[in-house]
């Protein structure tokens, strides 16, 4: 048990992983929205090359958030949450963690199932984790198609909640994500 | 017989003499033992290497260490046999802007001259690829075996040089231009 009471902001650390994560997230949905809508060829091939590169990049930056997150306390909820409010908003950050562990992990158990091993931007190539298996990658897909759009809906719960935060609630649970911002409401 | 004639005659003795020997180490037919045999490709999309592999290939070969000079490989590669484990690939690899199969259904590879290197052997041979002839090396062991030989070996060669890659597929940031091919043939005496 932390003997310290908790921070009342997120660590420089956690905000900047946050925020860096937030964009990829971004930027890894619109390639995957432009993949789908590609006919196969040199074009999808290039646009998933990067989608693949992208959420590599993820992977790991999460493995760190999560180590960081297990060593630095959060500061906690404002205290006029409700129960069910507290709950939800527990619910939806665990569920960030694990989307943005499986769904990089799917992707590249899809890239192995598929025979397309993933670069990391050319620069080396990660390990296939399982043989090709034709049966593997359908499932697989579905899996991380159905993944992008629950994340994708977890998205818009997690930004909606922060500006109902922000704007009706008046608390500081946006500003003190924010690396530039003080935090002198509560 | 003065000694000029003398010579001449001790000349052309040994010529064919050296002839005879010659005829003596000729090379060794064989032919393929295809169930235990290889013909795998490398190539680098996004950077990351994928293999393939040519299900159905033909290969007649003469070799012998001690007669590289009548030593030839001759491989007749059936395109429309590739697998790289994905069939939304092998698809796009035969049609028009890969192999285009349709129009030029196999390759064919023949040596031309062959040479001893510190670790086995190199070969340059042409290779036809889609209606285009050029050379390509290739790096060899070669090990005599009961009842046969092995052979195996590496060859690289520029896909862009034999037009194996049209429309999008010309550009090098996909797909590399450099194809790694490895072989690994059994090889039964021709009887």
């Amino acid at each position: 048990m932390p003997t310290t009471s908790p921070p009342a902001r997120y660590t420089r650390v956690a905000q900047w992983l946050h925020w860096i994560i937030a964009a990829l997230i971004v930027v890894q949905l619109a390639l995957a929205w432009v993949a789908d809508d590609l006919p196969n060829g040199a074009r999808k091939l290039h646009v998933l090359g990067r989608h693949k590169s992208f959420g590599m990049t993820v992977l790991m930056l999460t493995i760190v958030r999560l180590l960081w997150r297990l060593r630095h306390t959060p500061p906690e909820l404002p205290a006029g949450m409700k129960p069910i409010e507290r709950q939800l908003a527990r619910t939806t950050h665990r569920l960030f963690y694990v989307l943005l562990l499986a769904q990089p992990l799917t992707g590249w158990l899809m890239s192995s199932a598929k025979n397309y091993s993933v670069s990391w931007f050319g620069l080396f190539t990660w390990p296939d984790l399982i043989a090709p298996n034709k049966a593997a990658f359908e499932i697989l897909k579905t899996t991380h198609d159905l993944m992008g759009n629950a994340l994708f809906a977890v998205i818009v719960v997690h930004v909606l909640a922060a500006f109902k935060h922000h704007l009706i609630d008046n608390d500081d649970v946006l500003t003190r994500m924010l690396p530039f911002a003080r935090s002198e409401r509560r | 017989m003065n000694g000029r004639s003398a010579a001449t005659i001790a000349i052309l003795v040994l010529a064919a003499t050296v002839g005879t020997s010659h005829a003596d180490s000729a090379a060794a037919g064989y032919t393929l033992d295809s169930a235990a045999s290889r013909l795998d490709f490398i190539g680098v999309q996004e950077g990351a290497e994928f293999k393939g592999t040519f299900h159905r290939f033909t290969a007649a070969v003469d070799f012998a260490p001690e007669a590289l000079a009548s030593s030839r490989f001759d491989v007749q590669i059936e395109l429309n046999s590739l697998d790289s484990k994905d069939s939304d690939r092998d698809q796009t690899m035969r049609g028009p802007d890969i192999f285009d199969v349709a129009h030029f259904p196999t390759a064919h590879y023949v040596t031309r001259s062959f040479a001893k290197t510190v670790t086995g052997y190199s070969a340059v041979g042409s290779l036809t690829l889609h209606g285009v002839t050029k050379d390509v090396p290739i790096d060899f062991q070669f090990t005599s075996a009961a009842g046969g030989a092995k052979l195996e070996g590496t060859a690289r060669l520029k896909r862009l040089e034999f037009g194996v890659g049209q429309g999008d597929w010309k550009s090098t940031d996909e797909v590399a231009d450099t194809v790694k091919v490895e072989f690994s043939l059994s090889l039964k005496p021709r009887p």
